[in-house]
């Protein structure tokens, strides 16, 4: 009775002047996000420290005398260079050309008629359910008979083949949802489906096309297991392969691993803060809404 | 007449919009998910210019001779099953603090989703250092608490190696459960929750008959993507074990890669590809079939 | 046939139509090696490449060099088709080497170590390995490392270690004084499987003989037979209990070196490559030397080979290549680009540290070689040596079960 009592006094009040509860959520809200934190932390303060301050001091210590030769070095020794150009080059290949191929392929299923349409969509819709590792070995062999290992396109087009079907998912249940009033006054003009599609389909998509084009870049961006099996020379790696060997190789300058690690890390985590809502509304979007 | 050009026309529209994607997706998508099938009858090691079909051996080898197999089989049902518990129960505690009006609340989101973004590898590396049994994060936290003797040997004890590698990959999913959840309590009636309280519910009657049922379809979601993401784990487990210590925490995915280009013999990395593209589709078309039902209901 | 193989032949076919179009009238000579990870290892081949083409006109070497991982792939790719180099570089020894020489890709050289007179130029330890193949003497030395237990003088002196062990129960005395002193014996990193690796080949040979550790390597007796297989399991059961520096299952080898150097741990079984890197970090004269006393007189170490493939259209000319690139003038001005010591026998060294002179008065006195244990298996035995040596050093494996292990693996194999 009494917390009915209270709950109707509070709702009378607005908001309640202190609710214990609300603040104590805070506050483990506040100790998980501060252990969320804490290996960012970690691995900052470690890759300013020489290998015998690492040795010495404690994780938590900031670095007395930051070393900041550590980048630098690990910069040249896990040719950063390289690898960050060719992540750049594979990233701003694949992912606007897979975007744009997506969106066609997207709208082609939600609005033209066609009379397995049904069933190209389903066999699309499967590939977002199979995991591509178990066919690592199978991709190699496509790839290599084509000749493009350790080439962009032998890696851009496996990423293309894989990316499809989840933008597709979701690309086509945004434009099934356009309504048709829309679309048809365009066709009733004479437009052609690709006029359509350019001058009406794509200028609504645009906030749905940008979550997709972030959450693809960082997928892109973060590849690993096809990477190592299709870009074998050291020369193409991307920066995922280039950190795996750095830890290989130099395990043992730990400072110079943590600023690799730092490197490797640093711009998907500006993107990401760049960028913020359209993930959230990017990954809400097709996955809970479609 | 002009209705049939029209009609002509409007097909190779769809096919030049459809084709690009579908030509790439059939070819590098498709076509190896039945080239591993068919790979996976015949014994070849990448050397010898033809491959040999040898029926149904490299199953049988796998299933009866592999010694790391049946451990494989094993960590991946542990690993799935851990990852459709832990995650997005921390995920949905966590969105459901999120979703009341406190202060800081996009910040804590940021922090929380953070680890999402990153390299899985990167992650590895990162935690493989934290891991480190002598200058690592862990066992400098126990220690100056005095714990010493619960310093372990986090990713050399073949009985913790698994979950210590399992503690990395909740740091990095949670996030991910958790945007899913935000995005379904969004989906929450207010004005019922409002009644329901003014109807003298607790907390937790509220969230039990009125925000549990609310989020029914985005539970099954996260659950499935769980599951899916959890069957793919390659790159946490190569990067900070390697399936080590001595095999104890190999993966499916990672054990038919270690098969076929490292081992090189291809044939029995497909049987176990095989294995668990079998397991995945066991998971998989109950889903499909589900969403598609639910689909033409809506309809 | 699958669709993969047809358009794999298709795309070969359009590779060799394209080739054929630059084939040029003068002599071609193509080889594949690694992409070193020393620059100076690189360029010392680019230049002997160039040399030898100056010295032989119209003579012209292509080097392709690649990734580790993209070279065997490259040469398993090549293997299957009639493209491929007239040298390619492989590892010594029956499993990496021996599974290219198996498939019929290598040309025996006994011809050319006749006519070029090899023997008297190569480091008897280096051309030893020429000769495990069956049928014939296979490919040349490119680098050669020796393996030995590198100590801490001031921990043996603090443990009351006097003069180096002569055997292997004298060397288990020392690891238990040093033990008793509170010094862990010595260290390894348990992630890269290789390194414990070495302590299970050595104790092998320590406990089996020569003739019965290469017939085991070789997998012509049976493991469970052989009963100083299960011993020498246990004997690594015993090191990873009480001697090494604990927990290492957790940390790979470059984390173990660090321990070394910090004085972790009394002793690092490792390659001649380590003076050079314990140079760099710590004063020399506080570390020394001694091989693993195994009683065979056989040194413990692996070769990287030059090997002549048999799709070579000029097999000739390979071997004068190689005849170049290992003769003494050569080597000399190369020395140390690619190892701190040269396969032949004939350069000189000066400026040479204490533990390098050592290195190198051990090369010239062995001729007899154990490798290791991956070097030696194929590789599908080589990941379960692998597994059955980290159970057993992680004491979860008993030493019979583990020769039992092999074997079973080893009899599915067949």
């Amino acid at each position: 009775m009494t917390s009915a009592n209270l709950a109707a006094v509070q709702a009378d009040a607005g908001r309640p002047p202190r609710d214990w509860v609300l603040i104590g959520l805070w506050l483990s809200l506040i100790v998980v996000a501060a252990i969320w934190i804490a290996p960012f932390v970690f691995i900052v303060f470690t890759s300013l420290k020489s290998t015998g301050q690492v040795m010495t001091t404690s994780a938590f210590a900031p670095p007395a005398d930051p070393q900041f030769s550590n980048y630098a070095s690990a910069w040249a020794r896990g040719r950063f260079d390289t690898t960050f150009v060719n992540s750049v080059v594979i990233t701003a290949i694949k992912v606007p050309l897979g975007l744009m191929i997506s969106a066609m392929a997207a709208y082609a299923l939600a609005k033209i008629p066609m009379r397995f349409g049904r069933l190209t969509l389903v066999l699309i819709l499967f590939g977002t359910m199979i995991p591509f590792q178990v066919m690592l070995a199978p991709i190699f062999t496509l790839v290599n008979g084509f000749g493009l290992i350790d080439t962009y396109p032998g890696v851009i087009l496996p990423y293309l083949a894989f990316g499809i079907p989840y933008q597709v998912f979701i690309l086509h249940g945004f434009f099934r949802a356009i309504p048709h009033e829309l679309s048809e006054a365009a066709r009733i003009d004479g437009a052609s489906h690709f006029t359509t599609f350019r001058r009406v389909f794509l200028p609504v998509s645009l906030p749905v096309l940008a979550a997709l084009f972030i959450l693809d870049f960082v997928a892109t961006w973060n590849e690993f297991a096809m990477a190592l099996v299709l870009l074998q020379d050291r020369e193409m790696w991307t920066l995922p392969l280039g950190l795996s060997a750095f830890q290989g190789q130099f395990s043992r300058d730990y400072g110079q691993l943590n600023a690799a690690i730092v490197m490797t890390v640093l711009p998907a985590t500006l993107v990401y803060l760049i960028f913020q809502r359209y993930f959230v509304s990017g990954l809400t979007s097709g996955a809970v809404k479609g | 007449m002009a209705a049939r050009a029209i009609g002509s026309n409007m097909r190779i529209q769809a096919l030049l919009l459809l084709g690009p994607a579908l030509v790439i997706y059939v070819v590098f998508a498709v076509f190896p998910m039945l080239d591993v099938i068919w790979l996976s009858f015949f014994k070849w090691n990448g050397l010898d210019p033809v491959k040999v079909y040898v029926g149904a051996s490299n199953y049988v080898d796998v299933f009866t001779k592999d010694p790391v197999f049946w451990v494989a089989f094993r960590n991946t049902m542990i690993w799935t099953a851990l990852s459709v518990v832990i995650p997005p129960m921390i995920g949905l505690g966590l969105a459901l603090g999120l979703n009341q009006p406190i202060f800081g609340r996009n910040t804590l989101r940021a922090i929380y989703y953070l680890p999402v973004i990153i390299a899985p590898i990167a992650v590895a590396t990162m935690w493989r250092w934290m891991y480190d049994p002598f200058f690592g994060l862990f066992g400098q936290i126990l220690t100056s608490l005095g714990l010493q003797s619960w310093v372990m040997d986090w990713l050399g004890n073949r009985d913790i190696a698994l979950y210590s590698a399992f503690g990395a990959y909740v740091w990095q999913s949670v996030g991910f459960s958790m945007v899913l959840f935000l995005a379904g309590l969004q989906g929450v009636n207010r004005s019922l929750v409002e009644a329901a309280r003014i109807d003298g519910a607790g907390r937790w009657s509220i969230f039990r008959y009125v925000t549990l049922p609310a989020l029914r379809t985005t539970l099954t979601i996260v659950l499935v993507l769980a599951i899916i993401n959890s069957l793919k784990a390659f790159d946490i487990v190569y990067g900070l074990t390697g399936g080590g210590p001595a095999q104890s925490t190999q993966m499916l995915a990672l054990w038919a890669f270690t098969q076929s280009m490292q081992i090189f013999d291809f044939g029995r990395g497909s049987a176990i590809s095989v294995v668990l593209l079998g397991v995945t589709l066991a998971v998989v078309i109950p889903y499909m079939r589900w969403t598609q039902k639910r689909e033409e209901t809506t309809e | 046939m699958t669709l993969i193989s047809v358009a794999s032949r298709a795309a070969f076919a359009g590779g060799l139509l394209l080739a054929g179009t630059c084939l040029s009238a003068a002599e071609d000579l193509t080889i594949w090696t690694l992409n070193f990870s020393s620059e100076a290892s690189n360029d010392a081949f680019t230049k002997i490449a160039a040399d030898f083409e100056a010295a032989n006109p119209g003579v012209k070497v292509n080097v392709v060099t690649r990734g580790v991982d993209d070279h065997k792939t490259a040469i398993r790719v090549a293997a299957g088709t009639d493209k491929g180099p007239d040298i390619y570089f492989m590892w010594a020894g029956l499993g990496l080497g021996g599974e290219y020489v198996k498939a019929g890709l290598s040309l025996p050289l006994d011809k050319y170590y006749a006519e070029y007179k090899w023997d008297d130029e190569l480091v008897p330890a280096a051309a030893s390995f020429s000769r495990i193949y069956e049928g014939g003497r296979h490919g040349v030395p490119f680098t050669f490392k020796g393996e030995a237990l590198y100590y801490n003088k001031a921990l043996f002196e603090k443990a009351g270690i006097a003069g180096t062990p002569a055997n292997y129960d004298e060397l288990v005395a020392d690891a238990e004084k040093l033990k008793a002193a509170g010094i862990p014996a010595i260290t390894f990193g348990g992630t890269v499987n290789w390194h414990v690796m070495r302590l299970m080949d050595v104790i092998l040979e320590a406990k089996c003989g020569a003739d019965t550790h290469d017939a085991l390597m070789n997998m012509k007796v049976d493991w469970t037979k052989e009963a100083c297989a299960a011993d020498s399991f246990a004997e690594l059961d015993k090191w990873a209990k009480n001697y090494i520096l604990s927990p290492f299952m957790g940390i790979d080898q470059a984390q173990s070196f660090n321990l070394f150097v910090a004085g972790r741990a009394a002793m690092m079984l490792e390659g001649d490559w380590l003076v050079q890197q314990l140079a760099e970090v710590v004063d020399l004269n506080g570390y020394d030397l001694f091989l693993f006393p195994t009683g065979t007189n056989r040194l413990y170490g692996f070769a990287e080979y030059n090997y002549v493939s048999t799709k070579s259209k000029n097999p000739d000319l390979a071997a004068k290549f190689l005849d170049y690139f290992n003769s003494t003038d050569v080597q000399q001005s190369v020395l140390g680009a690619f190892s701190t010591t040269s396969i032949n026998k004939h350069v000189a060294y000066d400026n040479q540290r204490p533990l390098e002179k050592k290195w190198l008065d051990i090369f010239n006195t062995y001729d007899k070689v154990y490798m290791n244990g991956d070097q030696a298996f194929p590789l599908d035995v080589t990941t379960e040596y692998f597994r059955v040596i980290n159970e057993v050093a992680s004491g979860n494996m008993t030493p019979v079960d583990a020769a039992a292990a092999m074997q079973t693996f080893i009899g599915n194999k067949s």
